[in-house]
This record gives C-alpha cells, structure tokens and sequence, in this order.
C-alpha cells in the first residue's frame, strides 16, 4: 500500500508509465557523457577529414607506405585471428572437456593478455623472440627471424587475441549437449569423425564470433606490437605506428585521413560481428 | 516390403560381425595429446612472457631492482598512473551505474543502439582514441586557440591523459551491469517503491547490494585497463618525462633507452597488476558465475526484458 | 546377439549406482529393465551400450568379453530419452549418418544408402520428412527418427533408454505397440529401460525389475506379477494393500481372517500380508470380514472400491477391484455394509520395508 503523501510525490515526479524513477536523470547523464566523450571526439575525425577533400583524401590514403602499412595491419591480424580460432578452439575444448592438475590456473591465465598492459607484454615478446632471446635462440639455427619482422607482428597479435576465441567458444562448450555426440559414437563414428560431423557444425556460429573479435581487437592493436614490429616502413609498420609518425610530424591531416580508414574497417567489422551474435544466439535459442 | 529389407540387412550383417569384429583400444592418447599439446602451447604463448618479466626485471640483482622502482622518474610515473585510475574510473563508475539503470530498467526507443554506442570505444584503435582528443584540444585544434589564449593545457598535460583514458575504459563497467541488472528485473526495486521508499533509497539499499559483484568485477577491469593503457595515453601525453609519463609510457622509454633491466622492473609492478587482477577476477567470478566469459565476450542484445 | 552381464558393478563417488548384476538376455529377446528412478536401469543400460564402463564385472556379447570395447565397435543401436538427432542434419542426414561414417570399404554406395534409409523412414511411417529437421517435427515423430538411425547399421542389439518418457499418454500407447510388432518382425535383440510398470508389461518378453542397483527379479511378465520375489517387486508392479499379521495361538490373521495356509514368511517379529486389489472378494455383510465401503469409482471395465474394513485405522482403506459385471449385479453403495475375503495374498517380514516409493538417498 503506498501512503497517499509519497504516492502523490511518485506521481509528480515520473512521465505516465514509468514506474521506477531516475528515467530522465539517467538517461540525460549517460546521452551527455557519450556525446562528450565518444561522439563528439569521434565525428572531430570525420569532419577534420571531410575538410580534406577527396582527392587529397584518396592521395594520402593511397600513398604506397599507407598501403604497406594497412595491408601489414590487415594481413597480420587475419593470420593471428585464425591461429587463434584454431588453438583458441583446441584450448577451450580441453579445459572444457578434460580434467587434469592446475585446469583452474589454467582457465584463469587464459585472461592475461586481456589483463597485461600491452606495454608490458610487447617487450616481454620482443625479450622472448630477439635473436638472443629465450625462444629466439631456438629459431635462429632454424632461420626463423620472429622479432624485428612481420612474423612478430602476427606473433603479438595472435598473444593478444587468444582469450577472444577461448572465451566465446567455453559457453557453448559447456552448453553442447553431449548426448548428440555419444549417439554418433554409437552409430560408429570415429572420435575425429563425431568432432568434425557433430560437434563442429555447432561450433561454427562461436568460432566465428571470437575470430571476428580476435581480428577487431588486433586490427587497433598498438602497443604489443611496436616493440616487436621492427617498425620500419614499407615493411613492418603498421597502420597505427604511421598514423603516430604523421602526428609527430604535425601532419594532422595524414594522420586522420588513416585514421578515417581505420574506423570505416572496425565499424564494418564490429556490424558484422553484431551480425554474428545474433545468428549465433538465434541457432543457441533454437534448441 | 520394407522390413524384408531390414530383415535381410539383418541376415546379412550377422554374419559380418562374427567374421570381422575386431574391436579397438580406447582413445586415451588422442586425449593426452591434446591436453599436452594446449599445455605447451600456453606455457609458451602465455607463461613465459610473463617469466621474461621477472626474470629480466631482476637480471643485475635485488638492488638494481628496488633502485629502478624507487627512481624519482619511475615514482613519478607510478604516481601519475595512480591519479589517472583514481579519476578515471569513479567517472566511469557513475556513467557505467546511470547507463545500465536507464538500459535495464526502462524500455525506450533506440535502446539497442545505445548499447552499440557504448561499445564503440572498443572497437578503435587506442592510437585514434588519442588523435581524437589532439584533433579537438591540440594546439590546431577546434579548441587550441582558446586554450592557449588561457593558458590551460589540456594534450601534452593530465587532462588529456585523463579523457583519453576515460575513452578507453568506458565500456567496461557499463557492460558487466548491464546483463546482470537486466537478469535481475525489476521486480525488487518495484517493491520497495511500493513500500515507500525513494529513488535513491531504492537504488542505495536494493539495487546495489544485488549488483555488487559485477560493479566491482567492472572496476576492477577498467582499473586494470586505465592503469595499463598504452596506445591512446602515448598520443596525448607528449612523453614529458616526470610530468605526463604514466608507468606503460615510462616503460617505453627506458626500453627505447636500452635501458633493459629498469624497464622490465617498472613492467614487473604492471605485471604484478595483471596477476592480481587475474586472481580478484576469479575470486569475484566464484560468487557470481554469471560473470564468467562475460569480459571478451559479446553482449547477448536478444535478451529481453524481464516482465 | 545375446548379451550377458557377469558381476557388473558401478560407483559413482560414493554411490553404489549398480551392484552384483547377473543377467542372461537371449538373441532376439524384448527385456525391460524396470524400475523406480535411481534404481541403476539406466546405467545398466549405459554399461551394455559402452557409454559406461563397470568398475567390476564383465559384459559378453555372444560370450565375448566386450566389457572394455569402445562405444563405436559394439554395434549397438542406442536410442535415448531426448532422441540426441542431429539438430543441423536433415531427417534422411541424421538416418543415413551411420552409414555415411562407415570406413570406406564398408560404405554403402550412395544410391545403396539412399534405399535404405528411405525403407527404414517407410517403416517408421516417416517417409515424407526426409527433408524436414528435428526441430519441425514432434516428439513422437523425433522418436520414430532416433530409432530409424539406430536401425540403419543394423545394430546386433537395439537399446532404448526411456523411449516414450516424453511423450502424450495417446502417442505412448501407439509407440509401444509399434515397437512390439517391429521387434516382432525383425527380431533383433532390445533392452528398454522404463520406469513405467504398465509398459513393461505389455512390451516386453521378460522384465528385469531393479531397485537400489541390485536385481530383485527376472522373469515374464506373468510370473513377476503373480510370483514377486519380495516385497518390493510386489509393491512396485501394480497396486497393493498392506496389513498386518498377527499371531493368535499359533495361527495367522489378517484382522479377523485366518491366513495361515499360505503365510509364507517366519513367524517371528512382525509380518504385514500384500493383497493385490482384484485378490479381494467383496461379498455380502456377513461372508467374512465386516467392511463399510467409503467411495465407489466405475473406471471402464472394472471397478473399484474403497472400503473401511473393521478394526482399521480410518486413513488406511482398503482397495479392491472388481468386475463392472459383477458391479452390476451387486450394485454396491456408498455405506453399504460388506465382507471381505481373500483369494491370495502373500506375507513378508514388515522390515523388509523397501517401499517402492521410497526416495534414494
């Protein structure tokens, strides 16, 4: 029972249909925030280049360094991104599936490169991978070059992605219903062929969704790889590092005629992977 | 007929599986592989560089060690990192609580594309979340004039740290609330307005205790996350050593020094961070399993409000 | 095939899911493992199929120890309680995917695969869902489904975990019979496990009825209910009444009935007689014991009734059963006032107390 003075207080204070109060309150703080801090900071981008003109626009984002770097980014992040869709895919099936000692350590340090700051992790890589590092030392004889080239950049990128597929692929992992499988093996599939024919075509949706994730997260990825990356231009720089190079250069314009491009690439991504979530849950709730 | 076909598979198979039935042994090995094989694969991907941390931070010694750390620059940075977490993520604590009341408690129009916008620092690159700031605040920027003209440095000064950061971090305590705030309804806060209570009675002695482990599950990744970003804070600062180097930065400059052993000790203090973090994340996780995944995980927009 | 167990037991943890099982099932039999929930039917039913393997015992298939075979080289068709279908195959997918996995020198040809798993959807009365997905059909039609692939690679046993569990009380009752009748053409060797006494009843050749992981019986239907090798066997396969026996100088009763005759168990501590409903003959006021009858229900062809019969506490009716003919005859009223008599009845030691619906621990 509401006492009349407060019920008449309610009432004056909330639109018609709105129960709980806070409604105007919160959502004006949030609109405001997001507008100061995201939307207004973001379109500064958009304007600052549309004042470029197009064909400057198009020139400085064609130059054959621009495009060195961009195909540098893109490519790397794509081969890290699939590494990690195939061990992240290998690492959530174990911890889902087996037991064995230390599996919750395990499952925790799946995290860290999502915890570590990317400082720390791209010179403890570049300590790793030199030629006279840990693992470097072992793959030198091999001729196997990974720090101060390419090959670092999509060894720093596929460390910083790997939680994204882990922990898109565990729910699911968890949530597959293992009689599917059992009734494969009954009907004398093979483990290989239970995985591949029952398990994998359930699996699809997630993979996808954690490798789009991984890609996204490593396209932007700055701060893990300049340390690694050799960062010479033309050939193992990435777009980011331009981008910095053109600012400290005060070449403002360059830097967000890049930047531009980057943002265009991670919008298209992050709809795409909104995409994905939705089949993904769609095929989950369909069960 | 068609259980006469049945019928002669079945004359016919009986006689197979007396003649060819010869059955194998279990699969344990495929099994042990595969866990070998994840184990190696983590312990090098994972484990080891966080071991360079600290076998590289203590390479010449205990002291060098300690002296690194305690060098005025060094302080200097810890110092400033320090305040930009103490600034940044209370904002965001507000912004994130505000955000994931109006998100789970009301319906609106346009409600989804709310939640993509507070993602959307997510997907850019931390490099460009600087730019943006120098593009407004810099000196040619929309506000460079102004703010020259008043003597206020915004870039290249701990504000600009601050805002990049507050870019950065937004999201994190926004999206731990919001599934958790939507899972719960609005049944309990409908009832204690109905008793009397007032909005922000409600929202201090309802609402809050029910979501405490996700808003401190959200404060502790956008700590992590102030305290270590790098990309967006490298752009704004300027790398003014002991006024606007946080401790990442710090670590850049004393590794592009060549000055190794140093910048793995100020990196070991950051590492130490992430274990903690690592270890407070599990902690939090065990009392609300809800949490689990939640981080790197896409946010399940299907869900509807409950009735 | 004939399937033999030899010993068989399982733990789980501290659970004693199934202990000490010895079972004989001859090629071509339709057994029942009956039971209440928790009894071990189930994992019984696991360890033939592979999905278990027992931490004691043997299985043989045709006196071969397959106790350690792995799942895919027992040839068993399993069909379990929520079908398991391939949710992302079609109907004629999911019927063809045991031959499809088959190693290339025994995989049929396609066009080979195609008949006959279009004969197995005919059998099944599915012919037209070959194209349709698990998730567009019914329950009984998933069912008819997940029992078509089983058949398809010509299993040397069909194992049926709770087939008809989850389905209408009207699409059961089909279902049994169907499967009766196809196990009758086909004569391939089945175990199901059910916890539905009726069902085991009618379907199956022998029933193996199981309580708290132990065997208590084996036999045909007719033998279990007319012979119960305990207390237990006898509460759990239809309807009981329970009442004590006392003894009066050196002689059974039951209340004022002499059943001295056939009391079966000790004479020493306490006893209670199981009298089945239709063992109960009620007849006039004074043809034994004196009895009110408290509810009169008419249930198709038989009838029961509920009656406080003298010297009982009031919330202990007894229940009788019978004939709507005989009904019609005597035409018994609420209050009217019987006598009753036993035809058979069977005495145990009242500690054996294993009620049937007795929770497991």
């Amino acid at each position: 029972m509401i006492p009349a003075p407060a019920a008449a207080t309610e009432l004056k204070l909330h639109k018609p249909g709105r129960i709980l109060p806070g409604f105007g309150l919160t959502l004006g703080y949030t609109m405001v925030y997001l507008s100061l801090l995201v939307l207004i900071p973001l379109s500064a981008v958009i304007i600052r280049s549309l004042g470029l003109g197009w064909s400057h626009f198009w020139e400085t984002v064609t130059a054959p360094r621009v495009i060195a770097s961009l195909r540098l980014s893109f490519g790397a992040s794509l081969i890290a991104a699939l590494l990690n869709a195939v061990f992240g895919l290998m690492v959530a099936w174990v911890l889902t599936r087996y037991t064995f000692p230390f599996r919750r350590f395990i499952d925790a340090i799946v995290d860290l490169p999502f915890a570590l700051p990317t400082a720390v992790a791209g010179i403890a890589l570049t300590a790793l991978y030199a030629p006279n590092g840990w693992l470097g030392i072992w793959l030198k004889p091999l001729g196997i070059n990974v720090a101060f080239t390419p090959l670092g950049v999509v060894v720093a990128l596929t460390f910083i992605g790997l939680p994204f597929v882990v922990r898109t692929l565990q729910p699911v992992l968890e949530d597959l219903d293992q009689e599917v499988e059992q009734a494969a093996a009954t009907l004398g599939a093979s483990a290989v062929q239970v995985f591949l024919r029952v398990a994998l075509p359930a699996l699809w949706p997630a993979i996808l969704t954690g490798f789009a994730l991984a890609f996204a997260r490593a396209l932007g990825e700055y701060g893990s790889v300049i340390f690694i990356a050799g960062n010479m231009p033309m050939k193992s720089e990435i777009a980011p590092l331009l981008i910095v190079s053109k600012l400290e250069q005060y070449d403002y314009a360059g830097a967000t005629a890049i930047a531009v491009v980057m943002l265009v690439l991670s919008f298209a991504l992050m709809f795409g992977i909104n995409a994905l979530q939705n089949w993904a849950a769609s095929r989950h709730q369909g069960r | 007929m068609p259980s006469d076909i049945i019928a002669a598979g079945y004359a016919v198979s009986y006689t197979h599986t007396r003649q060819a039935h010869h059955p194998r042994p279990r699969p344990r090995l495929g099994r042990l592989l595969l866990i070998a094989l994840t184990l190696a694969f983590l312990g090098v991907f994972l484990v080891l560089p966080l071991l360079a941390v600290f076998v590289q931070a203590f390479a010449k010694g205990v002291s060098a060690y300690l002296g690194a750390i305690s060098d005025p620059m060094a302080w200097a940075a810890i110092k400033l990192t320090l305040w930009v977490a103490a600034t940044a993520v209370p904002l965001n604590l507000v912004f994130g609580i505000a955000a994931a009341w109006a998100i789970a408690k009301f319906e609106f129009r346009g409600k989804n594309t709310l939640i993509t916008l507070i993602d959307l620092p997510f997907a850019v690159s931390p490099v460009i979340a600087g730019l943006i700031f120098i593009l407004i605040f810099g000196a040619n920027g929309w506000f460079g004039g102004y703010l020259r003209a008043h003597h206020i440095r915004v870039v290249f000064a701990l504000p600009g740290i601050v805002l990049a950061t507050l870019f950065v971090t937004l999201p994190f305590i926004a999206r731990e609330l919001i599934p958790v705030m939507q899972a719960q309804g609005k049944d309990d806060e409908e009832t204690a307005l109905s008793l009397g209570a007032s909005g922000w009675q409600t929202f201090w002695h309802i609402t809050l205790p029910n979501i405490r482990w996700a808003l401190l599950y959200g404060v502790l990744l956008c700590n992590a996350r102030a305290m270590g970003e790098f990309g967006a804070v490298s752009v704004v600062s300027g790398h003014i050593r002991g006024l606007t180097n946080t401790m990442p930065l710090h670590v850049e400059i004393l590794y592009n020094e060549y000055n190794h052993t140093a910048a793995f000790a100020v990196a070991s203090l950051l590492a130490m961070l992430a274990m903690l973090t690592l270890a407070a994340k599990s902690f939090l996780e065990s009392r609300q399993p809800q949490l689990r995944h939640a981080v790197s995980q896409p946010r399940d927009r299907t869900r509807r409000q409950q009735t | 095939m004939s399937i033999a167990l030899r010993g068989v037991a399982k733990q789980f943890g501290e659970f004693a899911a199934v202990e000490n099982i010895n079972l004989d099932v001859p090629t071509g039999a339709l057994i029942a493992l009956l039971g209440p929930s928790g009894c071990g039917k189930t994992t019984l039913l696991r360890i033939i199929a592979g999905l278990e393997t027992p931490d004691e015992g043997q299985v043989l298939f045709d006196g071969r120890d397959a106790t350690l075979w792995p799942i895919r080289d027992r040839k068993v068709g399993f069909v379990f309680q929520h079908y398991a279908l391939f949710r992302h195959m079609s109907v004629f997918e999911n019927v063809a995917f045991g031959l499809k996995v088959k190693p290339r020198r025994d995989r049929p040809t396609t066009a080979e695969i195609r008949s006959r798993v279009y004969s197995l959807l005919e059998l099944v009365q599915l012919r037209w869902a070959g194209d349709r997905y698990p998730g567009q059909l019914s329950g009984g039609q998933r069912q008819r489904v997940a029992l078509a692939r089983a058949l398809a690679v010509n299993p040397d046993v069909l194992l049926l975990d709770e087939p008809f569990g989850a389905l209408d009380s009207q699409v059961r009752l089909e279902l049994r019979r169907w499967l009766r009748r196809l196990h009758d053409e086909l004569h391939f060797t089945s175990v199901f496990v059910t916890h539905d006494q009726q069902e085991a009843i009618e379907v199956a050749d022998s029933i193996v009825v199981l309580n708290r992981g132990r065997i208590e019986q084996f036999g045909v239907p007719g033998e279990i209910y007319d012979l119960p090798a305990s207390a237990f066997v006898h509460r759990f396969l239809g309807q009981v009444n329970e009442l004590p026996v006392e003894l009066r100088q050196g002689r059974a009763y039951v209340g004022p009935l002499d059943i001295s005759l056939d009391a079966v168990a000790t004479t020493e501590g306490k006893n209670i007689a199981l009298i089945r409903p239709h063992e109960i003959e009620v007849g006039a006021a004074g043809a034994g014991w004196s009895a009110t009858v408290l509810a009169v229900r008419v249930i198709g062809p038989i009838v029961r009734l509920l009656m406080g019969a003298e010297g009982q506490p009031a919330n202990e009716p007894l229940e009788a059963e019978i004939s709507r003919e005989r009904y019609e005859t005597e035409r018994f009223k609420v209050g009217a006032r019987v006598g009753l008599r036993f035809r058979r009845w069977k005495v145990y030691p009242s500690d054996a107390v294993d009620h049937a619906w007795q929770s497991q621990s």
